[in-house]
C-alpha cells in the first residue's frame, strides 16, 4: 500500500515536460460469483468496497463478496454509492429505485435505468425508460422533482461536485444540463449526427462533460460554450450502454469498456490509446478513487468481475 | 457552479414567496452556505430544515424556555441557540444522532437574550443577558475564560459616580471578528476590541432611543441600527485604532448615511438584513396586520425599491441568503417562508444550438459559411483543436474563496489570536443522512 502511495503522488506531479506515464495495468483479482450479466461497477468512494449490480465486493481484502442484495424482482442497470460509502441506490428494471437496505423509491411508469447521489447524498437522480428525470428526497424517500427530461428513455444522470448541476442524456442523442434547485433545462449539447448517447457524467471539476455515444466514440464537452474539446476513438460500442470514467490516480486518463472485449485507456490530453486490457469479456469498467486500480465486468458469458492493478515493473 | 450558466439580467432582489415551512418557530436564519436554515421556536426547540429537500433534518432539544437568538459557524458545522432559562448550548451537527450532540452548555444566571460565533473561531462566543450584560466566553483550553464587557465611564462622571450605567440591548460581532458592537439603551454604539476586551470606541446616535439591533454589510465597513425611534440608520464606520495601554477611546458621534423609516404608517422594525453584496437592505415591518418585507436600494441612494407582501400573517424575523436572491423571513403563526426570484423559462434552452433573442437579428451571412471543404482538411483542423490541454481538475473550490478583509495595521495580533487553537469546523464534514422509518412510508 505505501508503496502505491508514493508512485501515485509521483504520477501527480510530474512536470509538462516530462512524457506522460504509460500505464501498465496487469490482472490483479477475478471476481467471480454473478449468475447472469453484470450491469454496472462502481468503487465506493472511501474505495473499501466494490458494487457490482447485485452484488457487494470487499475489494481491500481478498475479493471476497461481503454482501449480496437481493429484492429487485427484474435485472438492475445501475448503481450508486453515497458519499459516505454507507448507502447504494439501484435503479431496476421493476420501475423502482432501492436504497439498500432501507427505501424502495416509486414513481417511474418505466425501467429505471441509471440512478446517482449529490455530493451530500440527500438527494437521488434517477432517469428511465420513462423518459423522465426524477430527483428524490433521500431521508424520505419521497420524489421531489420530475423533470420532463427526454423524448426517449434517459441512460444516465450525474450530479456535478458542488450538487448545483445534473447532467442528463438520452437515446435520442441530446445531453441536457439542468439548474438541480429549480429543476430548469439550461443547457442542451447536441452533435451534428445525433448518435445515441449511452453515459455522461461530469469531469472531477465539473467544468466538462464526458460522453459515450454508440457511434463507437466518447466526447469530452465544455458545456459553457457547447464545444467538444476532446475526442476519444478505437473502441467499439454500438449496442450497449458502456460507461466512461476519469481514472486521475496514476496520470490522467479517460477509461472504457468495449464492445471487443477490451478495456481501453486513452491519454486525457493527446487522445491517444495508451493501453488496452485484454483477457476477458470486458464491458463496464470504472476506475479507483485513490489506488491506481481498475475493476471491469464482463457483459455475457463468463460473469466474472476483474480488477487491474497498476505494476511499475 | 450553476451561476455561470444562469441569467445574469434576473433581479437581484427576491419577489415571491416560494415555499412556507410550518415550523412552529419565531425567528430562522440561514448558514453560511445557504443550504440550510436553523428555526427557534418559542417552546425551547428549533429545528434545522434543508433546504434542497425542504424537510426539517435535526431536532436541537435541550432548552425549556423559549429561543431568543440562533446563531451558526463558519462552516455550518456548530449551532448555537440562547434561551430564556439562562443557557447557551453549542450543538454539533456532524454527532450522528438525533437530537445532534451538545458540544457545550454555557451558563448564566439571567437569560440570555442573544449569543454568537466569533466569525473565525466557534470557541470564542459573545453573549448578552436580559439584565443588560455582555460577556465574552471563550473555550479554548489556552484562554479559557468568561470576560465581562463593561463601558469606560466618561472621566466627568468620576466625581459624581453616580451616573447609572445604561444597560446593553444589543450585542454583535462585526464581520472580522476584530470588534465587537454594542447597542445601549441610551442609544449609543459601544465599539470593543475582540482580544483586548477593551472599549475603542463609543458613538452617540442623535434620537435613536433603545438600539434594538445591528447589522453588518459583508464587507464589515457598513453598518444599518434598529432602534426604538422606528428608524433604520446606516452608518459607514470609522477605522478603529489598535487598542493601547492607556485604555483611550474614540468618542465620536457618527452621521447616518442613510435614513429608512415609514414616512405614513410609522411603523417599527422587527429585523433588517443586508443582501450578499451589501446593495440592497431588507426591512421586516412591525405590522401587526400584514407580513411586510421592505427593500432599498442602498446604490441608488437609499430609495425604496419594492415592498414584498407575505399575507396576513405578523412577521418576526427577517434573514438574508449570504450568496443569492433569497431571504427567509418567519410569521408569528410559526410559519418560515422561503422568497427567491423566480426566473423565467428559457425554452431555448432545450435547443441545442439555439439561442433566444429578445429582438430580430439581421443575419450576415459569412463568405465561406456553405462552401464544402475537404473532409480531410476539417478532420485536421478538429484534430489541432483539440491539441488544446484541458483541465479536468483544479478550480473546484474557486467559488467557494474565502472572504478576506482588507488588513489594517494592527490586525495581524487579532487575527493570530482568533485563530490560534482552531476549531474542529472544518470544511470537509458532513451530515449524517436520517432515513426515515419504512414503515410510514409505503
Amino acid at each position: 500500500m505505501s508503496h502505491e502511495s508514493t508512485t501515485a503522488t509521483a504520477g501527480a506531479t510530474r512536470t509538462e515536460d516530462a512524457p506522460a506515464p504509460v500505464p501498465n495495468y496487469q490482472p490483479h483479482l477475478i471476481l467471480s460469483g454473478h449468475r447472469k450479466s453484470i450491469s454496472s461497477v462502481k468503487f465506493s468512494p472511501d474505495g473499501n468496497l466494490l458494487a457490482s449490480a447485485g452484488a457487494l465486493f470487499g475489494t481491500r481484502l481478498t475479493g471476497d463478496i461481503v454482501q449480496t442484495l437481493s429484492g429487485h424482482s427484474e435485472g438492475i442497470s445501475d448503481i450508486a454509492w453515497s458519499a459516505h460509502s454507507d448507502y447504494i441506490a439501484s435503479a431496476s428494471d421493476d420501475k423502482t429505485v432501492r436504497i439498500w437496505s432501507l427505501d424502495i423509491l416509486r414513481g417511474h411508469t418505466n425501467f429505471v435505468f441509471c440512478v446517482n447521489y449529490n455530493p451530500r447524498s440527500n438527494l437521488l437522480v434517477s432517469g428511465g425508460f420513462d423518459e423522465t428525470v426524477r430527483v428524490w428526497d433521500v431521508a424520505r424517500g419521497k420524489s421531489l422533482k420530475v423533470l420532463p427530461a427526454h423524448s426517449d428513455p434517459v441512460t444516465a444522470v450525474s450530479f456535478s461536485h458542488d450538487g448545483t448541476l445534473i447532467v442528463s442524456c438520452a437515446m435520442d442523442g441530446l445531453i441536457r444540463i439542468w439548474d438541480a434547485d429549480s429543476g430548469q433545462c439550461l443547457k442542451t449539447l447536441v452533435d451534428d449526427d445525433n448518435p445515441v448517447c449511452s453515459h455522461v457524467l461530469f469531469s472531477p471539476n465539473s467544468k466538462y462533460v464526458l460522453a459515450s455515444t454508440q457511434d463507437s466514440t466518447i466526447r469530452l464537452w465544455n458545456y459553457q460554450t457547447s464545444r467538444c474539446v476532446k475526442t476519444y476513438t478505437g473502441h467499439t460500442n454500438a449496442t450497449y450502454s458502456l460507461v466512461a470514467a476519469f481514472s486521475t490516480t496514476g496520470g490522467q486518463y479517460i477509461v472504457s469498456g468495449s464492445e471487443d472485449a477490451r478495456i481501453y485507456i486513452w491519454d486525457l490530453q493527446s487522445r491517444r490509446v495508451v493501453q488496452t486490457l485484454e483477457g476477458h469479456k470486458g464491458g463496464q469498467c470504472t476506475a479507483h478513487p485513490t489506488r491506481k486500480l481498475i475493476a471491469s465486468a464482463s457483459m455475457e458469458k463468463d460473469l466474472t468481475i476483474r480488477l487491474w492493478l497498476w505494476s511499475d515493473e | 457552479m450553476n451561476t455561470s450558466l444562469l441569467n445574469p439580467f434576473n433581479i437581484i432582489y427576491p419577489t415571491a414567496v416560494q415555499a412556507s415551512l410550518p415550523s412552529q418557530c419565531s425567528l430562522a436564519r440561514f448558514d453560511r452556505s445557504g443550504r440550510f436554515v436553523v428555526a427557534g421556536r418559542s417552546d425551547g426547540s428549533a429545528a434545522i430544515w434543508d433546504l434542497e429537500t425542504r424537510s426539517s433534518v435535526r431536532w436541537l432539544e435541550g432548552h425549556v424556555k423559549g429561543i431568543t437568538s440562533v446563531d451558526w459557524s463558519r462552516n455550518s458545522r456548530f449551532v448555537l441557540t440562547s434561551s430564556k432559562d439562562w443557557n447557551v448550548i453549542v450543538w454539533d451537527l456532524a454527532s450522528d444522532i438525533d437530537p445532534p450532540q451538545r458540544k457545550t452548555t454555557i451558563r448564566f444566571d439571567a437569560p440570555a437574550s442573544s449569543a454568537s460565533f466569533h466569525p473565525r473561531n466557534s470557541q470564542i462566543i459573545l453573549a448578552l443577558l436580559q439584565s443588560g450584560d455582555a460577556y465574552l466566553v471563550d473555550l479554548r483550553k489556552k484562554h479559557r475564560g468568561r470576560v465581562e464587557l463593561e463601558e469606560v465611564q466618561d472621566d466627568s462622571d468620576d466625581e459624581s459616580g453616580a451616573s447609572p450605567r445604561s444597560a446593553m440591548t444589543v450585542a454583535q460581532f462585526d464581520p472580522t471578528g476584530r470588534h465587537i458592537f454594542v447597542g445601549t439603551s441610551t442609544g449609543s454604539v459601544l465599539v470593543f476590541n475582540t482580544r483586548t476586551k477593551t472599549m475603542v470606541a463609543r458613538h452617540k446616535i442623535a434620537g435613536a432611543g433603545v438600539m434594538k439591533g445591528l447589522d453588518f454589510a459583508k464587507s464589515g465597513r457598513r453598518l444599518v441600527t434598529n432602534s426604538s425611534d422606528r428608524t433604520l440608520r446606516q452608518f459607514t464606520l470609522p477605522t478603529y485604532s489598535p487598542p493601547n495601554a492607556d485604555r483611550e477611546y474614540m468618542e465620536q458621534e457618527l452621521e447616518p448615511t442613510h435614513k429608512f423609516s415609514d414616512p405614513i404608517n410609522r411603523i417599527a422594525w422587527h429585523a433588517m438584513s443586508f443582501s450578499p453584496d451589501g446593495e440592497w437592505l431588507a426591512g421586516g415591518a412591525a405590522d401587526p396586520a400584514s407580513h411586510k418585507i421592505y427593500i432599498w436600494d442602498i446604490a441608488n441612494d437609499g430609495q425604496l425599491a419594492s415592498t414584498l407582501d407575505g399575507g396576513r400573517e405578523p412577521l418576526l424575523y427577517v434573514h438574508w441568503h449570504p450568496s443569492k436572491p433569497s431571504i427567509v423571513s418567519t410569521t408569528n403563526h410559526g410559519n418560515i417562508l422561503i422568497w427567491h426570484c423566480p426566473a423565467p423559462e428559457r425554452w431555448g434552452a432545450f435547443a441545442g444550438g439555439f439561442e433566444e433573442v429578445d429582438e430580430n437579428v439581421e443575419y450576415e451571412e459569412r463568405e465561406d459559411e456553405f462552401d464544402i471543404e475537404d473532409e480531410n482538411v476539417l478532420a485536421e483542423r478538429k484534430m489541432k483543436q483539440e491539441e488544446e490541454e484541458v483541465d479536468v481538475l483544479t478550480g473546484k473550490d474557486a467559488e467557494e474563496e474565502v472572504v478576506d478583509h482588507p488588513r489594517v495595521n494592527g490586525d495581524e495580533d487579532d487575527f493570530a489570536w482568533a485563530d490560534d487553537e482552531p476549531d474542529e469546523d472544518t470544511r470537509e464534514w458532513k451530515m449524517k443522512i436520517m432515513m426515515e422509518d419504512e414503515s410510514d412510508m409505503i
